[in-house]
């Protein structure tokens, strides 16, 4: 395998940054598959966006929109040597049916393939260095020449994915973009039906998420479709998908009415309350109450939208212990400013309970109180106060920047002392 | 002492600048009186019947001549020429203006003296031993884990807006003079078999309108977890304290409502999770703050003892301020001194700027620079040699200080009351003016023996009361004043509270009940070694509700 690379190139999508990742995502929550890639092809990263296909059972719906959009967008295809012959032919009759003219085979790196798959098993014994070599290592190159990729993740395809959103911020500051994202079985099929797109030949023959040959099986009716592939072990994803919990782009201008803020801004805020009309199945960007949450847990849990959790005083944030990684946002409200209890719940969510995402004070957010509820965690503000939206716009909260106790995974202690003081 | 370094400095300077513009805001109208009220309260700033009272913070009530002289310079300055020293061990200034308060702060500031969390629903001033670092019966010296908590709870994030105030006291004797178990949270120095040093803990006692005696949670904490522990019982109680009802939030209902056996559960549990963390304290550390409070530079004394008999016979009053306020020090040759701040007629507690001059001038010639505040609202030199002593009484003499009544009747506890505070019923310093006038008598004051009388203005019991010895509490009753009596209180390991005995007394007939229930304790002790409170737990309450209101 190849040394790690150690220059990346930084992209630049500023217009992303202003808006928002999460603010993005809840402007086209539910938008249909073409808005969101044409904006993200016209408008987040015109020129700089790009796909990577597998030209498996279900390539044909995204490459079509793809076709619709921009039919010179390039389309990497993952030559790993290894794949069918029917796909290899698939490759051809999407090409020319869709009028795609923009299509590269990528190929694994020979000197590597020679050094480590010489007899071509390596898949059996291990395929994560047989990916490594055949697809994330040929495509490492190509990453860095774009902004952003478009990907045809669906979030029914698997477990894990059942919170994917339109769009996502990867760990190297790189856009993912999933037009298909909330697309299920069924709307992919009518997809295709409606708009005649050519099957994988061996879609017919029972295979229904297709990659290399020696890894894909035939998938069960009713089981999940990725069950196929790497059958019998225990890896779901190439490694060439990144996590959902990205980091989120820092807006840079700020919005007057929005009261959301967060990283230095007031920005658009996709979250909306629960309400008594709100249903556990289809709520999406809704800070749900703890209460509500616990007595409906299974049908939120099989809710494939993205959620937060609110939690008032009084109520324990260990009662949700195991379900906080479903949460992208969690809540937690200020009724007075005296009253203190939701800094204890910061403080569990993010030091005991490790919680990474957005964590936001509610209620009497004020500028006195916000310095003490940023050292426990919190790290978004819903702020109507204007004295206090004024005091934050312009960076002069009342703080003392010395303390004295650590209080919080973060906060890494300068010195020895017993109490931990520390500059900030 | 424990002295400021740069960043100790920079974080009372930084707290003074917030609070500055807190109060700018406030003049400005930007905060309203409701938003300001807790930001002014957790920088000790009290809005009281005719003024703002500024309450300073006198760490473990240990101060240096310089803290003192700029406490009288304070006084002088911004108020009118007098301080009050408090049972929280602190000092509190009545008439200082909104607008001069920054000033005041940033004086306090160049001595290394705030006013942070001496009010407000969060951790407050700790408490000690006033003879902590000398006393002769001291298993540790409480001072260094004192400061040590001072730091970790000074602007604490998660710990400012607790349900209600939270005061933690320490005692590191045996013999309790911190009235540990009327607090929050006590901690008693402890060894364990191994003859480690660590605390028992003591959680949910308080006075107020609902006396309650501490509970033992832990029979010993080692030193190292001790603020993992405290970390355990603020989270508790942040979480679980009532928040409904303002006088059913401190800790203490919520252990009664609880059980201690639950809260005791949820802060083990607690402490699994945070022991061990990042707030175990190192020993080199403790070390290291221990090594500000080491012991002075004692020198090998000519006179070891002095002999009260002897003086007392050549002048009364000089022996009778040796028999009572002079406290065996550790080293041999030195002695600790308690300055009276209770003369016959006076305010309890008050002390004029000209006598904190000599006081902090005395400390610096006598007692290697230090003093103390005791939580009955005395002063202490720690530090004297006993051949000074003489020279320390004169001096106090020309001051008006040389009273020699400490742990005598006339040393009372006394709160503010009508003629300061807000939230009184009835007046509680002229009481004790009056009560001090009747009992005036040094001979008498010496037949009576240990007594304390305290008294409070209300039941919020600022002053005590329920530990008092002789506890008097004023109510409201039609429009007037009246004054309950309670008996039996004791805020020491003995810890009891005081029983109300019968109906309340108009203002001018507590004393004549006072000397009552004083007649009935000396017919019927058994000698004069029988102190009041022993003489009551002994013959129970009947004899002296008798004397008080017949037999009826
Ligand atoms: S899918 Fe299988 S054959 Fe293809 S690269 Fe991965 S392990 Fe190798
Ligand atoms: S006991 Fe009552 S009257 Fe006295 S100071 Fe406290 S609140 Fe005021």
């Amino acid at each position: 395998m190849g040394m790690p690379k150690l220059v990346t190139v930084q992209p630049a999508h500023d217009k992303l940054r202003a808006l928002g990742i999460l603010a993005l995502n809840g402007m086209f929550d539910e938008m249909d598959a073409v808005g969101v890639l044409r904006y993200a092809t016209s408008d987040v990263l015109p020129g700089d966006l790009a796909i990577v296909s597998s030209f498996g059972a279900d390539s044909a719906v995204l490459l079509h929109l793809v076709a619709q959009v921009d039919p010179s967008m390039p389309v990497y295809f993952l030559e790993t040597g290894k794949h069918f012959a029917e796909t290899l032919a698939y490759v051809e009759t999407l090409k020319k049916h869709l009028g795609l003219i923009n299509i590269h085979a990528i190929h694994p790196d020979q000197a590597d393939v020679q050094r480590f798959d010489p007899a071509g098993t390596l898949w059996e014994t291990d395929p994560d260095s047989c990916c490594h070599i055949r697809k994330t290592e040929p495509l490492e190159p190509i990453t860095e020449q774009y902004g952003g990729w478009v990907t045809g993740r669906k979030r029914f395809q698997t477990v894990e994915r059942g919170v994917l959103p339109h769009f996502e911020l990867t760990s190297d500051d790189r856009i993912k973009v999933n037009p298909l994202a909330y697309f299920s079985d069924a709307d992919v099929n009518k997809y295709k039906i409606e708009h005649g797109l050519p099957e994988h030949p061996l879609f017919a023959k029972g295979y229904k998420s297709i990659g290399c040959a020696p890894c894909t099986s035939v998938v069960a009716e009713g089981e999940d479709p990725r069950a196929g592939r790497w059958r019998g072990l225990n890896k779901k994803e190439c490694g060439i998908h990144f996590d959902f919990n990205g980091a989120i782009a820092k807006p840079v201008t700020a919005a007057a009415k929005h009261t959301l803020w967060k990283d230095g801004a007031f920005i658009a805020d996709p979250f909306h309350d629960w309400s008594e009309t709100s249903d556990p199945a289809t709520a999406s960007y809704t800070h749900v109450p703890l209460s509500v949450f616990l007595a409906n847990r299974e049908a939120f849990l099989a809710n494939p939208h993205p959620l937060g959790l609110l939690v008032s005083p009084g109520e324990r944030i260990e009662d949700v212990e195991a379900d906080l990684g479903r949460f992208a946002s969690v809540a937690i409200k200020f009724p007075a400013f005296s009253d203190g209890r939701g800094y204890s719940s910061a403080r569990l969510l993010t030091q005991r309970y490790h919680y990474a995402n957005e964590i936001r004070a509610i209620g009497d957010v004020l500028q006195d109180q916000i310095p003490l509820m940023r050292r426990c965690g919190i790290n978004a503000f819903v702020v109507t106060h204007e004295p206090t939206r004024e005091a934050l716009i312009e960076d002069r909260l009342p703080e003392v920047a010395l303390f004295y106790q650590p209080v919080g995974a973060t906060e890494v202690p300068v010195g020895t002392r017993p109490f931990l003081r520390r500059a900030s | 002492m424990y002295r400021y370094d740069e960043f100790d400095a920079a974080f009372v300077s930084g707290r003074t600048a917030q609070f500055t513009d807190q109060i700018n805001r406030r003049i400005s109208g930007e905060l309203s009186e409701d938003q300001f009220r807790p930001l002014r309260l957790m920088n000790g700033l009290y809005l009281q019947l005719h003024a703002y009272m500024l309450r300073i913070a006198v760490p473990y009530g240990t101060l240096s001549s310089r803290q003192m002289r700029k406490l009288a310079h304070i006084a002088r300055t911004y108020d009118r020429g007098y301080g009050h020293f408090t049972t929280r061990q602190n000092i509190q200034f009545n008439w200082p203006k909104l607008k001069d308060v920054p000033a005041i702060l940033r004086e306090l500031g160049s001595v290394e003296m705030h006013s942070i969390q001496t009010s407000g629903n969060c951790i407050r001033n700790t408490t000690t031993d006033q003879f902590a670092g000398a006393a002769a019966d001291e298993i540790i010296d409480p001072r260094p884990v004192a400061e040590i908590i001072r730091q970790w709870s000074s602007l604490h994030p998660e710990f400012s807006y607790l349900p209600r105030k939270f005061k933690i006291a320490m005692s590191g004797s045996p013999n309790d003079r911190a009235a540990i178990r009327f607090h929050d949270i006590g901690l008693q120095a402890a060894t364990n078999a191994a003859g480690d040093i660590g605390w028992e803990v003591w959680v949910g006692g308080g006075l107020g309108r609902t006396p309650m005696i501490g509970k033992m949670i832990n029979s010993f904490v080692p030193n190292e977890h001790l603020l993992a522990y405290l970390e355990s019982i603020m989270r508790v109680y942040n979480r679980y304290g009532r928040r409904d009802n303002k006088f059913k939030a401190r800790i203490k209902i919520l252990v009664h409502e609880e059980g201690l056996e639950t809260i005791k559960g949820q802060v083990e549990a607690e402490f699994a999770e945070v022991r061990g963390g990042v707030l175990t304290l190192p020993a080199e550390e403790v070390d290291r703050i221990t090594t500000y409070f080491a012991p002075p530079q004692f020198k090998a004394q000519p006179a070891t003892r002095i002999d009260v008999a002897y003086e007392s016979i050549i002048d009364p009053a000089y022996g009778r301020w040796l028999d009572n306020n002079i406290n065996s020090h550790r080293e041999p040759g030195y002695a600790s001194v308690t300055i009276s701040l209770k003369p016959v007629g006076g305010a309890p507690g008050d002390a004029t700027d000209t006598q904190m001059d000599v006081v902090a001038d005395l400390a610096e010639r006598y007692s290697f620079d230090e003093l103390r505040v005791t939580h009955e609202q005395n002063l202490v030199l720690p530090h004297v040699a006993v051949a000074d002593l003489r020279a320390v009484y004169d001096a106090l003499v020309g001051s008006g200080l040389a009273e020699g009544n400490t742990g005598l009747i006339t040393d009372m506890i006394c709160c503010p009351g009508l003629d300061f505070c807000a939230l009184a019923n009835a007046r509680s310093i002229p009481i004790a003016q009056e009560i001090s006038r009747t009992f005036a008598e040094p001979k008498r004051q010496a037949e009576i023996g240990d007594l304390k009388i305290k008294i409070s203005g209300c039941i919020n019991a600022c002053g005590h009361h329920h530990v008092g010895h002789i506890g008097i509490l004023g109510v409201e009753k039609k429009g007037g004043e009246l004054y309950q009596i309670t008996l039996g209180g004791d805020a020491t390991e003995q810890a009891s509270v005081g029983k109300i005995i019968g109906p309340g007394f108009e203002a001018e007939n507590v004393p004549g009940a006072i000397e009552t229930l004083v007649d009935t304790y000396i017919a019927k002790r058994e000698s004069a070694d029988e102190t009041f409170i022993q003489a009551y737990r002994r013959l129970g309450e009947a004899p002296f509700k008798e004397a008080l209101y017949g037999n009826a």
